[in-house]
């Protein structure tokens, strides 16, 4: 709460009343803040536990974690990054934006999209709070394989309990989203009008609604084994241990595009922004978006490829077709760049440096997709490295593009621009010491969480590296939320289209927008209705050259 | 200025991706004939991520440095669309890709997963936290010490080697990155493949799916010999299980402690024709251990076992009807890492 202030007010209310109203808001702008302030605290914890792991690895021996603690650190570490920021945070751009996008009044269900705030930061600490318990934290891992998950103390408990909130509320929310999208767009925004970010908002909760519930199924599954004395992933009576995997990944692949697609839908929106261009193939974006969300369900034994229980050559196959409209993705974002006016302002800094960077974690991945190769780095640095590409170098620069995009319309003030520069280049530069050279430890056949290695395998240069550059992207982070604390105290001057160039109807309201978001709708003719009005008030109509 | 930064930026990640990955001294030399055929499929997926990687990059830095906005130019840049058409190529040049990168997957794939006849067979039982080697044609077993040593596995050179894998408790994962290969070992889920090693020397291997505490203690070892050593080597582990004695216990009187996934001793003796009393000690904090007697170490029948329990906790127990003879006892979760020689006989014979 201490990040972001309220909207502005008539006359500024007292401090309880307005904690109230932050406590028992329905307006999904509020709600959107809310959510991106949670992540950010999420954020901090799970990037804390980053460092602790990093450092433990810097040289072999155990240092100052033993293996226990380790366990524990990357198991809470994956967990809440995936689960309590990044999904959280972009479902709060998603509350914020999609029904100013859509020119809404708010949500669809307004207190059901209450509700599934609040359930997150409940689950959240509820799986935080293992650390507290006996035995301590769930330590088996964000992927809690069974039957090893049936094993631990409290701490696993609270993890199981923990993500059933959390899923239960990413599936409200998911819902949420896909009634507002369907039915309360503004006259004259038809589907393919809409932004490129809402189809990905869209097309992400299809996939939270149609997976979440079978991770939901899971976890009470391995809760019923713990407790309740069946026998689901207990191969000696009867189980199967593989029943958990094939349950988990069902769920967890589409969840990694969960993770993606909404990054994929705000670089989409800001480079057309920042080139002066429209986006180069929208109706390409849009299906390759959809492509990409039906064939997600098709591929999850790629995970599971070493297990040899899986049919080899249909999962491979499906998995390297993902690349096709992943490859269409690039290719529009490419082509819209081309022949633009390039203006580098932070927003377009990191989505450039998102293309560029999620191009490798796509490219690592062809590797892993083949099952022969696979065998040969599965499980080991290689897979740390292609998920960091994908979620750091892919989610996170779309994240921070997100947020330097937004904040002056959210809070009506600009982040600083010559922070965000430096930030920019420090994150990129701290993000590929850190995880390149864990390609490197992968194929030298270091497995992944192992919180110790014996010197004589060659894997201690490197992971020295490794470590070096995790606490510069520590150093990047301070100063990206250094930049959030010092940019509120800046007065609110960010006009309704603060970078000149805005495209959605999110930049024909004010900054902030007024609770009811729009004093005045303009006309929706095109899916870039803020430029067509742009256009008009300069006398001119689509197609001619105002020079 | 900014062009010069963009170019700098470059140079870390593709300074080490293009030294360092095409010229494989990120990895080991591959110590099978099926980890050579790995090794080339990851030049031929190599050859198509370079000609992405530099057409991706090279286009967004092009655009960078030649479409970047000059100061004092308002104008607008064309609105330019993309045609179906375009789109369609978007499609095609993926498709393409994934047509040429399928089937060399699926060639290595196929000679990765061929079963020639074994020559050798060896049966790997994995547990928390440590491995255990069968040879059922040669009759021996190894095991590592949790925490102390790890297995030590000797195979010949140039002869197929067929590996069966399993797990008595969760998931593990046989890994030898000299071999370009990991496989799980599932409970309840036997796995099965082929090796055919080329090359002498010892392999570090190691536990790749997390499986808890001691995962990253989870090591082994395996040694390419060739055929003259390894028979050397076989003679050599028959013969020291052979000589393993101990004294007999006062009254028949027997106690035993696991800690550390290990038995306190290798040995336990006592005087035929009088019942056995034993008391177990499991000091593994949360871990199930039993004790449990067989004939010997092709496990094919037993005599007698205490349940499974978890530490910390004793269990006492009597064993009655054993014949003289010289048996082979072992916690039936971890199997040889915690076993050894049940003797039963006159303490002068030494149990024969």
């Amino acid at each position: 709460m201490a990040v972001i202030q309220a909207p502005p007010v008539a006359r500024r209310e007292p401090l309880g009343r307005r904690l109230l109203g932050w406590l028992t808001t329905t307006d999904h702008k509020k709600i959107g803040i809310l959510y991106l302030v949670n992540s950010l605290g999420f954020l901090v914890v799970a990037g804390i536990l980053a460092l602790l792991m990093r450092t433990e690895l810097a040289r072999p021996g155990t240092q100052f974690l033993s293996p226990h603690a380790y366990n524990q650190v990357f198991t809470e570490h994956g967990t809440l990054m995936i689960f309590l920021f990044i999904f959280p945070t972009l479902a709060g751009f998603g509350n914020y934006f999609v029904p100013l996008q859509i020119g809404a009044l708010d949500m669809a269900f307004p207190r059901v999209n209450a509700l599934s705030f609040w359930l997150l930061p409940v689950g959240g600490l509820a799986i935080l709070s293992g650390f507290l318990a006996k035995g301590g934290a769930a330590a088996a891992g964000w992927t809690s394989f069974a039957p090893l998950s049936v094993q631990g103390g409290t701490g696993q408990d609270l993890w199981i309990l923990g993500l059933a909130i959390v899923g239960t509320a990413s599936i409200l929310g998911g819902i949420n989203f896909i009634v507002t999208i369907l039915r309360m767009r503004a006259p004259g925004m038809t589907m393919l009008r809409m932004p490129p970010f809402c189809w990905s908002v869209l097309a992400t909760s299809l996939l939270v609604v149609l997976a979440a519930p079978v991770l939901t199924a899971g976890l009470i599954m391995l809760f019923a084994d713990r407790h309740l004395g069946t026998v689901f992933f207990d191969a000696s009576r009867g189980g199967s241990a593989l029943l958990w995997q094939n349950v988990f990944w069902f769920f967890g692949h589409p969840e990694v595009y969960m993770l993606i697609l909404v990054a994929w839908g705000i670089v989409s929106e800001i480079l057309p922004v920042f080139s002066g261009k429209p986006l180069y193939g929208y109706r390409g974006v849009v299906l390759a978006f959809l492509l990409i969300t039906a064939l997600s369900f098709t591929v999850w034994a790629h995970h599971m490829f070493a297990t040899g229980a899986v049919e080899l050559p249909f999962f491979s196959v499906t998995t390297e077709m993902i690349s096709i409209p992943t490859g269409v993705l690039f290719f529009n974002w490419l082509a819209t760049l081309w022949k633009g006016k390039l203006r580098f302002e932070p927003p377009m800094l990191f989505a450039l440096g998102f293309i560029a960077m999620f191009l490798i974690g796509g490219i690592d991945g062809v590797w892993m997709a083949s099952p022969a190769m696979d065998f040969a780095i599965h499980d080991t640095y290689w897979v740390v490295a292609h998920i960091h590409y994908v979620l750091f170098g892919g989610t996170m620069f779309g994240i921070m593009a997100g947020f330097y995009y937004w904040f002056p319309k959210m809070s009506g003030r600009f982040l600083s621009r010559r922070l965000g520069l430096w930030q920019f280049w420090i994150q990129l530069i701290g993000f590929n010491l850190t995880f390149f050279p864990m390609h490197i430890l992968g194929l030298r056949g270091m497995p992944r969480r192992i919180a110790d290695y014996a010197p004589d395998r060659g894997w201690t240069g490197l992971n020295t590296l490794a470590t070096l550059g995790s606490y510069v992207i520590g150093v990047a982070m301070a100063l990206f939320f250094f930049n959030l604390l010092m940019s509120l105290r800046k007065p609110k001057d960010a006009p309704a289209d603060p970078w000149g160039s805005g495209n959605s109807l999110e930049w024909a309201t004010s900054s902030p927008p007024p609770p009811h978001n729009f004093d005045t709708l303009p006309e929706v003719r095109s899916s870039r209705p803020v430029y067509d009005l742009r256009r008009s008030r300069q006398g001119l109509t689509a197609g001619e050259s105002p020079a | 200025m900014l062009a010069t930064r963009t170019r700098r930026r470059w140079l870390i990640p593709i300074g080490t991706a293009f030294l360092c990955l095409p010229m494989a001294g990120c990895a080991e030399q591959p110590g099978t004939s099926q980890a050579q055929d790995v090794r080339s499929l990851y030049y031929v997926i190599l050859a198509l991520a370079a000609v992405v990687f530099i057409g991706v990059e090279g286009m967004l830095l092009w655009s960078i440095v030649r479409y970047r906005r000059r100061k004092g130019d308002q104008s607008e840049p064309p609105q330019r669309e993309g045609s179906t058409r375009m789109i369609l190529l978007f499609f095609l040049i993926g498709a393409v890709l994934v047509g040429v990168l399928f089937p060399f997957g699926e060639v290595t794939l196929a000679r990765v997963l061929a079963n020639p006849p074994p020559v050798e067979v060896i049966n790997i039982q994995a547990s928390q936290w440590q491995w255990s080697a069968f040879y059922p044609n040669e009759g021996i077993v190894t095991s590592g010490k949790t925490f102390v040593r790890p297995l030590v596995i000797e195979v010949p050179v140039d002869e197929p080697l067929h590996v069966h894998l399993v797990s008595n408790d969760v998931m593990h994962e046989f890994f030898v990155p000299a071999f370009f290969f990991m496989r799980n070992a599932i409970p309840g889920f036997p796995n099965d493949f082929t090796w055919t090693p080329t090359r002498l020397g010892t392999f570090n291997g190691q536990c790749a799916e997390f499986c808890g505490l001691g995962h990253a203690r989870m090591t082994f070892v395996i040694k390419v010999v060739t055929e003259p050593d390894f028979l050397a080597w076989v003679k050599v582990e028959r013969q020291t299980i052979l000589r393993i004695k101990c004294p007999p216990s006062s009254g028949n009187k027997l106690h035993i402690t696991a800690k550390n996934i290990s038995w306190n001793t290798n040995c336990l003796a006592v005087l035929p024709g009088q019942p056995i009393s034993i008391s177990v000690t499991n000091l593994d904090a949360g871990i199930d251990h039993n004790f449990a007697i067989w004939n010997g170490i092709d496990t094919t029948h037993q005599f007698f076992a205490t349940g499974k329990f978890p530490g910390v906790g004793t269990r006492s127990d009597t064993i009655q009807g054993l014949r003289p003879g010289k048996y082979y006892f072992q916690c039936n979760v971890h199997g040889p890492a915690m076993a050894g020689v049940f003797i039963v006989g006159h303490p002068k014979q030494g149990g024969k």
